[in-house]
């Protein structure tokens, strides 16, 4: 090769990357090779770009920081600015760019034909029809069903079904109807008022699940662990959880005391509660409570104890404990706001705080949340009984699946005459549609939400659109209507009234600007005082449950990382293992050990549940964190739709609930079941090997009173010292490393990179395993490979369980596991290629060009840390395609994706500790141990900030710190390996009655 | 070695062994092709391995390594006893082979100094040979016990891996001599003395490798190291019970019946002895592998059972018929009885007996 022939292949690839980034990327073959003459002002190839914007996988309106590489988003982060998630993310709002890479998005407009099968048409002719079928109907019924929309978006819809004659209604699963008929019921005010769980000293969850989908579970897990976490030194207290509930959640997975009451009795144990708190005047009650004292009485412990579940004396123990904390907090929500009868049990737990003060002090209203434009089941079950009746001539969705979520609901789709989807994926409803609009993903749009009260957060476009034949539905809808400019000018309009209010006399552009780069404008609403309602009474008869018998009762609970479903085609949480059954790819049924022995299953053994609406076939899964003769069924799967890693997957819960609403006006989740066995067996996909961790030292808890009596220096986990005999081995061995670090140059000081983890923090949600995913490129590999254990998780959440037996109470403890980085590494000795070899700061390297795949490092670790690529999961249209078009764009440039035949594992996210190197080097100056804190993306991401990373030659670093806490330990210590992470004990505050 | 009856003679061992060589008949065709066809599984599985990944096999998380390795462990040790088939060829002109023999001769003509030269070189090849059977089997057993799972790390790796590579050796010698003597009527030349002789040898080798299953267990248990007992209460009562207890009640407690002259000396009850010790030395290295990753005691969280798939059982029949492809070629074209070493212990042939004996 001359010199003229390499400047012409260079002169080609180079240009043919920059073409890629200039133009767009979408799967159309580039059309132009241009060279980078002029970069675009904000990119620099190689160096990433930040922009803020804001997660719309769930309501709850998390800050976003999206890392762009050469005009692509690569990796989500949470956004510091944003007072909701204050920087944290969890593995849904993670998983947001498979959304947006998803290949099985629709590219562009589609209309049903004559024949009957959706073809593609321009979006002209689309919008145009559309146009025209909505003038069409008017008069006849035209309704927009939209997801939870609290901002410009939703307005839009309303001015433009105002001006059409239709109407709109919100479409959520889980709309937690309950929560805001309880606080009417109890309080007169609708409004979804701000838990302060960070500043709660007793906090009592019945059913509501604030870690997984309960309102806005990023925030209310970041301040649960502030109150919940042990910090000794300054305050060797922490807030007592207590959870209540038929069924251990991963919200409950972290309570240290587990009351299972039975389904929809949990508002008998808070009215029972608040009836000892009253009676015995254990804290200082509003005056207006003392109304409640004569209906009060209906509910002493010892009435209501039996139908509970639990004897009277833990309920008045539960009573004391909470009044005496002086900061007590129960929240309702999740299992039990969706009896039927949760409406009363909200309100019970209302008045439960409201007699010890709580509300005004943990219980907030006036920084209320966005609940309300959640819309309720009963909205939407009026429209499927007008849909049926012929009533509806146009029907359209933005954002919402209502033909998975209902079954009715899909069958009444066939009597609406034209139905136009917004969905930008082949949903179930999507499907039945007449025209297929595609919306942008919420990262390649404007828009914004609100929310709670006080916080306007901004979304814009990180990125050209994936798919350049989707269009965003504002602008179609503008289109249709009529008017002029896009929905970004729409959007500014209506953010004039937010400057108004909020500028502080800067000009519109410089407030717009600061905006956009803090992701919003975030003000402080000052909270306003509530009093009982006239309802309030009328609600405690009310709170019994209303259960019709059957062989046993079905939860219907939101799968932590699927929810209703929205999630089931993104791979990264299909495998992710469910933070409590540890199942992935697959549905199940958790079933107590007793009730299987009853009906003589094992696990995996498919029974038919059958409620009065429906039936499932569902795989059991046994555990003792479910009440006897409860079966717990979570959401998300089932569907018949919706693209390769969704379709046809196990079973969809929905079909076992009823379809009218309840009380409430929501949907019931709690049905009496039938239950058969079945002669089918399936072999679930879990990641579970032992539950039971026997006393070896991987987990370590420790009782609240022994770790206050904890002195610094004194370390209560007995490390194992070298012995004497062993000691001038290990001596020669760090000469040796020594020797080798001086050869390549490498002698001077250097970090030693280590790692906290604080198990009293640590909730299990399991952020950080996708976070990890998304950071390093790690393939998944599917239901079948997760049989044999081939997942690919670098970090693996352990979820161990003590008790549980023989009348003992079950504890759970979770704990990251991911590779120690050993000082004294197993791995490394044994490869005969030196491919795992000992870096000068400390990490255990694995070059992966070097490996040749003799697997022996990974059956020389202790920790079980190493993983191996048993296929090519890079291969386009291998059969195990990790990453098929478009997927392949949110790959991490800075990491190499692996080869078949090679081992990989955690590098402590070595590519982030270089950039941060080369960074401080460029700037030279020295590295900053507040910048290294939450390097790694596990702890970027953590929403416990359970991770703490750093250099532990650096005596003032926070990870010195942490590690030589007494609570500090590391895992298997007696094998010598001298892992660069140190757990900290968990901390339990006492069960039962014991102090 | 004892002496074989009188009227074995030169001229008797040369046209006995002689005959095996001759032209072979069905059956010998049905097994080189049976053998032929399981090598070409394990070739077949090979590829498709290579083209899709290790994947295809059973290996599961933290069982990393599994049959192959086992297979691996299996063929070495009973190739080091292959020293015992000694075979060193014969030549002797005979038909097609002639070609052959005069090419892998190269240039021997039997003169006095020519055997002088053979006898030293023999000499040092098997004083080279027997200390490398002890170190290659050593070293394959500190690839295992340099590791720190429990089950692999112990300082008895290199004699119980020996002497189970002899032990395995010594029983597949009697599983492939029952049928050849039997066949090629080589009942004269390989006599129940030598099967009793080779009986002996697997008596102490086996219970060499019995107490170093005791042994075992014993520090296990005296060591009080809570890992190593959990690993070895999961290999005696885990889920893979079956596989160490046939392991241990082939290797360790069938042989015992060899203490019983009767049995040392009837070749069927030999023969199915030393199948089921073959049985047993393929489980020992399973059960050493596999069973040990399985139990993993460190990380409870990553326990996991292990199912062999098409692919594994695909390698292990190939590495079978790799081995009995490669034995039925040798036994048809190279004698396998060394016929100078029959001769050695013959008394040698003198004044009025026929000459030609000596000559062949």
């Amino acid at each position: 090769m001359n010199r003229r022939r390499f400047l012409k292949i260079l002169g080609i690839t180079g240009g043919g990357a920059a073409a890629l980034s200039g133009c767009g990327i979408g799967p159309e073959p580039t059309q132009r090779l241009l060279p980078y003459l002029v970069a675009p002002d904000d990119q620099i190839p190689g160096v990433a770009t930040w922009y803020a914007t804001t997660c719309r996988e769930c309501a709850a309106g998390c800050g976003l920081r999206a890392r762009v590489r050469e005009g692509r988003a690569v990796k989500l982060e949470g956004n510091p600015d944003s007072p909701v998630n204050r920087g944290r993310l969890c593995a849904r709002g993670q998983a947001g760019l498979q959304g947006l890479y998803n290949p099985d998005r629709i590219t562009g407009p589609r209309l049903r034909g004559a024949n009957g099968q959706l073809a593609e048409t321009t979006w002209d002719k689309a919008v145009q029809l559309l146009a025209q079928k909505v003038a069409d109907a008017k008069g006849k019924g035209i309704v927009f069903v939209t997801g939870h929309e609290t901002g410009a978006f939703g307005d839009l819809v309303d001015e433009w079904m105002r001006a059409v004659g239709g109407r709109r209604i919100a479409f959520e699963s889980f709309a937690l109807e309950a929560l805001r008929e309880g606080n009417r019921l109890a309080f007169g005010t609708a409004a979804v008022p701000h838990y302060d769980f960070a500043a709660a000293k007793y906090i009592v969850s019945f059913g509501a699940d604030f870690m997984e989908t309960w309102l806005s579970p990023v925030e209310f897990q970041n301040a649960f662990t502030r109150a919940h976490a042990f910090a000794a030194g300054a305050d060797s207290s922490m807030a007592k959880y207590v959870y209540v509930g038929p069924r251990l959640s991963l919200t409950g997975l972290s309570a240290d005391e587990w009351i299972a009451a039975a389904p929809g009795t949990e508002g008998l144990l808070a009215l029972a509660m608040a009836q000892v708190i009253v009676a015995r005047r254990l804290a200082r009650s509003p005056a207006d409570a003392t109304r409640l004292g004569a209906s009060l009485a209906a509910h002493t412990p010892d009435k209501v104890a039996a139908q509970i579940g639990i004897d009277a004396k833990t309920i008045e123990r539960l009573a004391r404990e909470f009044a005496a904390s002086g900061g007590g907090l129960a929240v309702a929500g999740g299992v039990a706001a969706q009896a039927a009868n949760g409406a009363d049990i909200v309100a019970a737990v209302n008045l439960l705080n409201y007699v010890a003060g709580a509300v005004g002090r943990t219980v907030q209203f006036g920084p209320d949340l966005a609940q309300d434009a959640a819309g309720s089941y009963r909205q939407l079950a009026a429209l499927r009984d007008q849909m049926a009746a012929g009533k509806v001539a146009v029907l359209l969705v933005h954002g919402a699946n209502p033909a998975h979520a209902d079954a009715a609901f899909a069958q009444a789709l066939g009597k609406v005459p034209f139905k136009v989807s917004f969905s930008s994926d082949p949903d179930e409803t999507a499907n039945a549609a007449d025209l297929v609009l595609p919306d942008l993903h919420p990262l390649e749009q404007w828009n914004d939400t609100r929310p709670r009260a006080g916080v306007y957060a901004l979304q814009q476009p990180v990125m050209a659109p994936v798919f350049p034949g989707t269009m965003h539905a504002g602008d179609v809808i503008l289109r249709a209507a009529g008017r002029t400019g896009t929905f970004k000018d729409y959007l500014q309009t209506a953010w004039r009234d937010v400057h108004r209010r909020h500028g502080g006399g800067k000009s519109f552009e410089e407030f717009w600007t600061a905006a956009l780069a803090h992701g919003g404008v975030y003000t402080e609403i000052a909270t306003r005082p509530v009093r009982l309602g006239p309802g309030a009474i009328a609600a405690m008869g009310e709170a019994a449950p209303p259960f019709a018998e059957g062989d046993a009762t079905a939860v219907v609970f939101p799968h932590p990382a699927l929810h209703d479903g929205r999630g089931a085609n993104k791979p990264w949480l299909q495998e992710l293992p469910d933070p409590v059954s540890k199942i992935t790819w697959h549905g199940w049924a958790e079933v107590h050990p007793e009730t299987a022995g009853k009906w003589g299953v094992v696990n995996g053994d498919v029974v038919l549940l059958k409620s009065e609406a429906g039936e499932v076939r569902a795989p059991v899964w046994i555990t003792p964190t479910v009440r006897p003769r409860v079966v717990a069924v979570p959401t998300g799967q089932g569907h018949v739709a919706y693209g390769r890693y969704a379709a046809g997957r196990s079973f969809n819960a929905f079909d076992l609930l009823p379809g009218e609403p309840n009380r409430a006006g929501g949907r019931t989740f709690v049905v009496a079941v039938k239950v058969t066995k079945t002669a089918e067996h399936v072999f679930l996909a879990t990641t579970e090997g032992n539950a039971r961790e026997h006393g070896h030292g991987i987990v370590n808890v420790l009782p609240l009173a022994q770790a206050q009596r904890l002195r610094p220096g004194k370390h209560v986990f007995e490390e194992e010292e070298t012995p004497a005999y062993a000691r001038g081995a290990e001596e020669g061995w760090a000469d040796a490393q020594r020797e080798m670090a001086a050869l390549g140059g490498y002698a001077g000081t250097h970090p030693r990179w280590a790692m906290a983890i604080d198990l009293s923090r640590c909730t299990g949600c399991s952020a950080c395993v996708t976070a990890c995913y998304a950071e390093n490129n790690l393939a998944t590999v599917g239901e079948e490979l997760v049989r044999r254990h081939r997942e690919m998780s670098w970090m693996r959440i352990e979820r161990y369980v003590t008790g549980g037996e023989d009348g003992e109470p079950l504890h759970a403890v979770t704990a990251p596991m991911l590779c120690q980085q050993c000082g004294n590494a197993p791995c490394e000795p044994v490869c005969p290629v030196f491919a795992a070899y000992h870096t000068p700061d400390g990490l255990n390297g694995q070059i992966y060009n070097r490996c040749i795949g003799t697997r022996y490092c990974s059956n020389n670790c202790p920790y079980k840390v190493r993983y191996f690529n048993w296929f090519n999961y890079a291969e386009p249209g291998g059969e195990f395609e990790a990453w098929p078009a478009p997927l392949q764009l949110l790959l991490n440039p800075d990491v190499t994706v692996r080869e078949k035949g090679v081992m990989e594992k955690c590098t402590f996210c070595v590519q982030r500790i270089r950039g941060k190197q080369n960074e401080a080097r460029l700037a030279d100056r020295r590295l900053d141990d507040a910048e290294l804190q939450f390097l790694p993306a596990c702890a970027q991401g953590c929403p416990s900030e359970a991770i703490v990373f750093g250099d532990l030659n650096d005596p003032r670093s926070r990870v010195r710190q942490l590690s030589d806490n007494p609570r500090g330990y590391h895992v298997l210590a007696g094998l010598n390996t001298r892992p660069a992470i140190a757990y900290l004990a968990k901390v339990a505050a006492p069960s039962g009655g014991a102090a | 070695m004892a002496r074989p009856p009188g009227r074995v003679t030169y001229d008797f061992v040369t046209r006995t062994i002689a005959r095996t060589l001759g032209n072979p008949g069905k059956g010998y065709f049905l097994l080189l092709g049976a053998a032929v066809t399981l090598l070409a599984i394990g070739i077949i599985c090979l590829l498709y391995l290579l083209r899709y990944g290790l994947g295809l096999a059973g290996y599961s998380h933290p069982v990393y390594w599994a049959v192959f390795i086992t297979c691996f462990v299996f063929w070495v040790g009973i190739a080091h006893s292959g020293t015992l088939i000694s075979a060193i060829l014969f030549l002797f002109r005979s038909g097609w082979r002639k070609k052959l023999y005069q090419l892998t001769a190269l240039g021997w003509r039997g003169t006095n100094e020519e055997w002088r030269h053979f006898t030293r070189g023999y000499l040092y090849l098997a004083a080279l040979a027997t200390p490398l059977v002890l170190s290659v089997h050593s070293v394959v057993s500190w690839d295992f016990a340099m590791a720190i799972v429990p089950g692999w790390h112990a300082t008895i790796f290199a004699p119980y891996f020996v002497a189970g590579a002899i032990y395995s050796g010594c029983a597949m010698v009697i599983s492939l001599l029952v049928p050849i003597r039997k066949l090629f009527h080589l009942e004269e030349l390989i006599t129940v003395h030598h099967f009793e002789n080779l009986a002996k040898l697997c008596l102490l080798t086996g219970s060499i490798v019995g107490y170093a299953y005791l042994c075992e267990y014993f520090v296990a248990w005296f060591g009080g190291n809570a890992h190593e007992r959990a690993a070895f209460w999961y290999r005696a009562f885990g889920p893979f019970w079956w596989a160490t207890w046939t392991m241990i009640i082939c290797n360790a407690f069938l042989p015992q019946l060899l203490w019983f002259k009767k049995i040392r000396t009837n070749i069927t009850a030999l023969f199915v002895m030393s199948i089921f010790v073959n049985v047993g030395m393929w489980f020992e290295r399973f059960v050493i592998i596999v069973v040990s990753l399985a139990g993993e005691p460190f990380e409870r969280w990553s326990n996991a059972t292990y199912n062999p798939t098409w692919a594994d059982w695909g390698i292990m029949a190939g590495s079978f018929g790799w081995f009995f492809m490669w034995f039925l070629l040798f036994v048809k074209n190279f004698p396998a009885v060394s016929i100078t070493e029959v001769k050695e212990v013959l008394p040698p042939p003198t004044k009025g007996r026929p000459a030609e004996a000596h000559a062949r």
